[in-house]
């Protein structure tokens, strides 16, 4: 009876491992005159759903979040974020099935250009969570001034700093030039007296190091191949 | 009677093969840009093509029924505008994207080499060599803002050699030295050479006596043709941060003692011939303005690189008649071609556009580019931006570029003759269609 039983749950984790898409999946997408070499990892969340990460070796995508967009049964969809998408076409994409023999089928999507892949699951899976906005110091909220000139005239920015609890900071970020830019952003972090600000959509990130007994902070923007220092201080 | 009218039409065909000669870049020494012929108004097909073994970035020219290129395979060629034969092909050291000059039964072409070439026209013998100071690309410290930024990096979007301009019986083009050269065009003698800061790979225009040509140095010259004293020099842009938005590498068109050039500071400016003095400046906003630009019938045509724009201005205003989205960079320069423009584009498609409306006629693409081998170009034929610059680390922006270029780019700048439209591309080949 013992015996029976162990089988029984040996086969029912057999069965559910072979039904379940979490995992880490390898293989190549066939894009013409070239494998580009896929690796997800999928994992499924108590209330929360579909998690995964994507790693793409030759197009430097390493962990690039996958958000779940229609997971339902064996179908499933994600969007890979901050990596590979298009203005037009929108974000890349994994529309994906799994096979009763234990395989995800599917369709690679960047560009607008389709290519089909057969992924193996490999392993389980790693996936790779994206940095989360932390909270900032008391010190560093509210409204921050500074300047900084690129291609012969000047750029006004304005950062203003709100701590919204569980969710980490959140940001406004306005870059006056030529005209007014509110830069999307998509992380904050302070650790320590460094502080980090991303916008993936402008592909633009400030980095600086605050000091507060100076009530500034003294630190460089980088968008594309521009790097220019950008010292901000208090409203005056 | 009857052999009267044998010899009135025969002299007839002999005039049309002769108004159709286009012997070298841009068409004339006043690089133009105009057409003998008119281009077709449809796109028909493919008469041939003539396959080499490398891209193909040089322009075709015309005389006598045979075209001549050069190819970055290292040769140089002649072939039979008819069928597309081989007549010949002369092997030179390096890359040959400089788009040949005939004269006198002679072909003249700059090859990566350092060497500049004389050919017997009819049999590609080589008549003279003369080796400049050496030719390099354009080169800077962090340019574009590529890693590292300490270390010297060749921009990999300086494509093409300066194209040799003759008159007056001789032969003026730039080099990667810095100079531009004067050489007695029979004896391959130098006349003089005139030094300026960077590398000259645009082609010098010639017009009443003066050559007009940009440098890398952010200058644009004009010089004596007779002595090669220095005119006047005008100061493009300067971008000492990435050096992403300098110097000249669009060729200028001369017209009614004005001319006109495009700068990689974003602006295609009109200047006096006479004086160097600003016309007008017509502001790309930062996209560069490689191609260089045609005149005709008081317009101005003249296409962008980043923008992807094909523009057409007044010619005394500069300012805009029309405008053209195309659908990516463009350093093809635009020919036109009766009531037709015609424009190469760097996502592999040859670009017929009504003269008048900028309307699209047709669109030809090259197999390379329909086959769009490892998502070069997006679904609606545009760079596909995150397969090809994923990496900005040393050599990578070089093999991105090549990447970009696989498609069957065409930088090539077409020749319209009887009706049939001639342009290489990258994919190697040069093309006849109609």
């Amino acid at each position: 009876m013992r015996l029976f039983a162990l089988i029984f749950f040996a086969s029912a984790l057999l069965c559910r491992g072979a039904e379940s898409a979490a995992g880490r999946w390898e293989g190549p997408a066939q894009i013409p005159g070239r494998e580009l070499k896929l690796v997800l990892d999928l994992s499924e969340e108590a209330g929360k759903g579909w998690i995964g990460s994507i790693i793409i070796p030759g197009l430097a995508v390493k962990g690039a979040p996958l958000i779940d967009r229609k997971a339902s049964g064996p179908d499933l969809v994600f969007e890979i974020k901050g990596a590979l998408g298009n203005e037009k076409a929108g974000p890349a994409e994994i529309q994906a099935h799994l096979t009763a023999d234990n395989r995800l089928k599917g369709n690679f999507k960047q560009g607008g250009n389709t290519a089909p892949f057969v992924l193996e699951k490999t392993g389980p899976p790693q996936v790779e969570l994206p940095p989360r906005n932390t909270a900032v110091s008391k010190e560093l909220e509210g409204e921050w001034k500074g300047e900084y000139e690129l291609m012969g005239y000047a750029r006004h920015v304005t950062m203003k700093f709100t701590n919204r609890g569980p969710e980490g900071a959140g940001l406004e970020f306005i870059i006056v030039g030529k005209k007014t830019n509110n830069v999307p952003v998509s992380l904050v972090t302070q650790e320590g007296d460094f502080v980090t600000i991303k916008s993936d959509e402008f592909g633009m990130t400030y980095e600086g190091r605050f000091r507060k007994e100076a009530g500034e902070i003294n630190g460089s923007l980088t968008q594309g191949p521009f790097e220019v220092p950008l010292l901000m201080r208090r409203k005056p | 009677m009857s052999i009267f009218r044998l010899a009135v039409a025969a002299v007839a065909l002999f005039c049309a093969e002769f108004a159709q000669a286009q012997t070298m870049f841009r068409g004339d020494p006043a690089h133009s840009g105009n057409s003998a012929g008119q281009a077709p108004r449809q796109f028909h097909r493919v008469k041939w093509k003539f396959p080499t073994g490398d891209r193909l970035v040089s322009s075709p020219v015309l005389q006598d029924k045979q075209l001549y290129f050069g190819g970055d395979d290292g040769n140089i060629y002649a072939v039979e505008a008819e069928t597309g034969r081989q007549i010949w092909k002369r092997p030179t050291g390096g890359p040959v994207p400089s788009t040949p000059a005939v004269a006198n039964g002679m072909v003249y072409a700059a090859s990566y080499d350092g060497k500049f070439y004389a050919l017997n026209a009819q049999t590609g013998a080589v008549k003279w060599k003369f080796a400049t100071g050496g030719e390099r690309r354009f080169e800077a410290k962090g340019i574009h803002g590529l890693e590292p930024k300490n270390q010297t990096i060749a921009d990999q979007f300086d494509v093409f050699l300066s194209s040799p301009v003759i008159a007056q019986s001789a032969v003026y083009f730039g080099s990667g030295d810095g100079h531009l050269y004067a050489l007695d065009a029979n004896s391959g003698e130098l006349k003089w050479k005139f030094k300026t800061g960077n590398v000259i790979h645009a082609s010098p225009a010639y017009a009443d006596g003066v050559l007009y040509v940009g440098s890398w140095d952010s200058y644009f010259y004009a010089v004596d043709a007779a002595t090669g004293k220095e005119k006047w020099r005008f100061h493009g842009g300067e971008d000492p941060l990435i050096h992403n938005q300098v110097g000249f590498q669009s060729s200028a068109a001369v017209a009614d003692g004005v001319v006109y050039v495009g700068c990689r500071d974003s602006n295609l400016y009109a200047l006096e011939a006479a004086t160097g003095k600003e016309k007008w400046r017509f502001n790309n906003e930062m996209s560069w303005v490689i191609s260089s630009p045609a005149v005709a019938e008081g317009k101005i045509f003249f296409a962008t690189s980043d923008s992807s724009l094909y523009h057409v201005v007044d010619a005394a205003t500069g300012k805009s008649v029309l405008k053209q989205l195309d659908k990516a960079y463009m350093f093809s320069s635009p020919t036109v071609a009766g009531d037709v423009v015609l424009i190469g584009v760097l996502n592999g498609s040859l670009v017929a556009r009504d003269r008048n409306s900028g309307d699209l006629l047709w669109e030809f693409q090259t197999e390379a580019s329909k086959q769009n081998k490892g998502w070069v170009l997006t679904a609606d034929r545009k760079f596909n931006g995150p397969m090809l610059y994923y990496s900005s680390w040393r050599e990578a922006p070089t093999v991105s570029t090549d990447r970009q270029f696989s498609i069957g780019a065409i930088f090539s700048t077409p020749l319209v003759a009887n009706g049939v439209v001639y342009f290489g591309s990258t994919d190697g080949n040069l093309y006849a269609i109609e």
